[in-house]
């Protein structure tokens, strides 16, 4: 009897398997690549992002670290000075804080204070975000600290084709990058997607339109791009028509995609879960005032978690934090300005 | 290894007593013992070279042909130049402000002053000093914040033990390609109380990595005394709680410190992990020369008096003296010791130290500064 031929199945993948899928297939890929980090070895990392990754490289390329950040950063910084690509994993990029100067003082300068001879292939990721009740210090998003760091690429996918190849552009840019994952997105089966099985990236600096629209722009990142879409649809019941970019990269930043979004909607709603003052919305918003002004018929709207720090219970958290509700209601007042 | 100072420490000074004259001779020699006249004879001279290297940039700077602050190693020398004679050129070293000379004297062997040497030359030395171009790193960052790739010379900033973590890093990559190199960091005493100290020794003892983290004792952190950073009797007793060897040596002795370091370097190059080593010093001027009308104030007379005592290079004259290596005549030559920047000159230096610092100067003075614009590249290395 002859043999059918079968086609493999192509299973849907979250978000985890994906970044573990980008770690895996670069480690495979590049014999000068080390991965580092608080428990991913043995473990296979506190969500299980490194999974699998010692038994298949050693423990040579698979460090498990001490609890130690700023040892982690530095040695991350070594390693890439003497020729390694690097990731390093926070466990919670919360805790990113305790190897804060490593990263701002002695990463981030690196290339510029040498004139370029030196540059650093280190990615930084970890879990971030919140909406899933881990509190002050497990639920942060952290990312303006960096994008106002000079010399970082800040990085946030909130799809998994996106932080498959994300990561794996991030880990080949050669220059430090910090990768905000979004923990809440991880096992998410509802955005599990085919992943291609040829090798791709995803390119730094190129926003994602999510949904085409015409009477305002939503613009976000990470989980955030969830709470638009679910917005988008609730306006359109209500005969509004909203775009919805998603700009997964911070640093370096694709306002194009956002200006040409603008030209159509005259109109934009600036939504990220971090804190108002000096957060990234502010600086997309600067950035459309200053460079697309007259693009504009209403004044641009930021919504942000509150000033406040992330607090546990679901009530308190919610609260301070951007919902689909008050996406809704800013942008009927947008468009009805 | 025994998770004990390895010290005979009965002859050790403690910081109350450093400097003390009649510390001389440690006892482990292995490694002072190996070195020839010629090696004696050559560390002689880099101390001069080091010397000349502080005492004329401050004469420069009192001239007004210099800006920016000056960190002086005046009478920490010693631990430079016995530091660094041993290394290998495969080796890396990471120092900080006040080892200014350090960054001319790795790899100098007996060719400073050749320009096709290995290491950096004096020339490239002082471009960085007066900020032209030619500095290693177009002068984009000031003072001792220089460091090369291709040199294997750690570029710091100016967080205190920052870098003992990328050194860490930067051998554990070497030892993955099979390298046998070790990194010599240097930080003062200050400095072991930063957290990032501790966090990279014990990542560095935990891997067996060859770093070896030297620490000038100088007795001052900036304003803060010693005592007042570091409860243990030595600092390098906080090697106990590596589990890492801890060594002190007689920070004013270049043989003791060379012997010192050396068995530290061949202990990690053998694959048996880090060390710290101790060098117990004082600090001749202030933190900076900014300081050093302050540092007269908030230190001693007395103490300061005590702690300039045995200048590093009347140490090591004794020490050729008493070896039979220079003659008494040989011996009166040169007097820089117990003399400030305002009181030697330049007939207290062997000529050729004069000329090499002449030549680097002469060459960064004619070095033009970068380009303004300059200041806006290289934040990011350009995408393929």
């Amino acid at each position: 009897m002859a043999a059918i031929a079968s086609a493999p199945v192509q299973t849907k993948k979250n978000y985890l398997t994906a970044l573990k899928e980008a770690i895996s297939e670069e480690m495979a890929a590049n014999g000068d690549m080390v991965c580092l980090g608080e428990d991913i070895g043995q473990l296979g990392g506190a969500f299980g992002v490194t999974e699998g990754l010692q038994d298949s490289f050693g423990t040579q390329r698979v460090i498990d670290m001490p609890i130690a950040e700023a040892a982690i950063i530095g040695a991350s910084v070594g390693l890439a000075l003497n020729g390694k690509t690097v990731m390093a994993e926070m466990q919670f990029i919360d805790f990113i804080t305790c190897g804060f100067d490593q990263i701002v003082n002695m990463m981030a300068t690196y290339h510029y204070r040498t004139a370029g001879e030196v540059n650093l292939p280190v990615v930084v990721r970890g879990p971030a975000g919140a909406y899933g009740g881990g509190a002050l210090y497990h639920s942060q998003m952290n990312e303006a600290w960096f994008c106002n760091s000079p010399g970082l690429r800040v990085v946030c996918p909130s799809t998994p084709y996106d932080a498959k190849g994300l990561l794996k552009a991030a880990l080949r840019d050669g220059n430090p990058c910090i990768f905000f994952e979004i923990k809440e997105l991880y096992r998410r089966s509802e955005i599990a997607e085919i992943l291609p099985e040829d090798d791709y990236i995803v390119p730094l600096g190129k926003a994602a339109v999510r949904r085409e629209g015409t009477d305002v722009t939503l613009v976000s990142y990470g989980q955030n791009v969830y709470h638009c879409l679910q917005a988008a649809t609730e306006l359109e019941k209500l005969g509004v028509s909203a775009e919805v970019i998603d700009i997964r990269s911070l640093v370096p930043l694709d306002e194009e995609t956002i200006f040409a979004s603008l030209a159509k909607t005259n109109r934009i709603i600036v939504v990220n879960e971090a804190p108002m003052t000096c957060g990234f919305a502010g600086e997309i918003v600067s950035r459309v005032t200053t460079k697309a002004f007259d693009l504009l018929d209403a004044p641009p709207v930021r919504i942000t978690r509150l000033d406040t720090p992330v607090p546990w219970v679901k009530p308190l958290e919610l609260f301070v934090l951007p919902s689909v509700e008050r996406i809704v209601q800013s942008a009927l007042q947008t468009v009805r300005y | 290894m025994p998770l004990q100072t390895t010290t005979d420490a009965a002859e050790l000074p403690s910081h109350d007593q450093v400097s003390d004259p009649g510390i001389r001779h440690f006892a482990t020699k292995r490694y002072r013992d190996s070195l020839t006249k010629e090696d004696c004879l050559e560390m002689f001279r880099q101390l001069y070279l080091a010397r000349y290297f502080d005492v004329r940039l401050i004469k420069e700077k009192k001239r007004g042909r210099l800006r920016g602050t000056l960190y002086s190693s005046h009478n920490q020398e010693a631990i430079l130049v016995g530091s660094l004679f041993g290394l290998r050129s495969t080796d890396w070293i990471s120092p900080i402000h006040r080892d200014m000379p350090a960054f001319f004297l790795k790899d100098a062997k007996f060719q400073w002053a050749e320009l096709d040497r290995m290491g950096l030359s004096i020339q490239q030395v002082c471009s960085q000093v007066w900020g032209r171009v030619d500095s290693p790193g177009r002068a984009r960052d000031n003072w001792s914040h220089i460091g090369s790739k291709e040199k294997r010379i750690i570029h710091s900033t100016s967080m205190l033990a920052g870098t003992i973590p990328v050194a860490a890093g930067v051998v554990y990559a070497d030892r993955m390609n099979g390298g046998d190199a070790v990194v010599v960091t240097y930080n003062g005493e200050g400095s072991t109380a930063q957290g990032v100290f501790h966090e990279a020794v014990n990542f560095a003892a935990v891997h067996k990595l060859p770093v070896v983290t030297i620490i000038e004792n100088n007795q001052w952190a900036y304003g803060t005394p010693v005592r007042l950073g570091c409860a243990t009797p030595d600092v390098a007793d906080r090697a106990k709680g590596f589990g890492i060897p801890g060594y002190i040596a007689d920070g004013q002795d270049v043989f003791d410190v060379y012997d010192k370091v050396m068995s530290a370097v061949e202990f990690a190059r053998s694959g048996q992990g880090p060390s710290i080593v101790e060098c117990k010093t004082f600090r001749a001027y202030g933190h900076g020369d900014h300081d050093d009308d302050r540092a007269n104030k908030y230190r001693d007379p007395a103490e300061i008096e005590h702690g300039r005592l045995r200048d590093p290079i009347a140490v090591c004259r004794q020490s050729l003296l008493d070896l039979g290596y220079i003659s008494a005549e040989e011996a009166e030559m040169f007097i820089a010791e117990g003399k400030n920047a305002s009181e030697a000159t330049n007939e207290d230096f062997p000529p050729e130290v004069v000329d090499y610092l002449n030549s680097g100067i002469e060459f960064a003075l004619a070095s033009p500064q970068p380009e303004a614009e300059e200041g806006g590249m290289w934040v990011f290395k350009e995408s393929k």
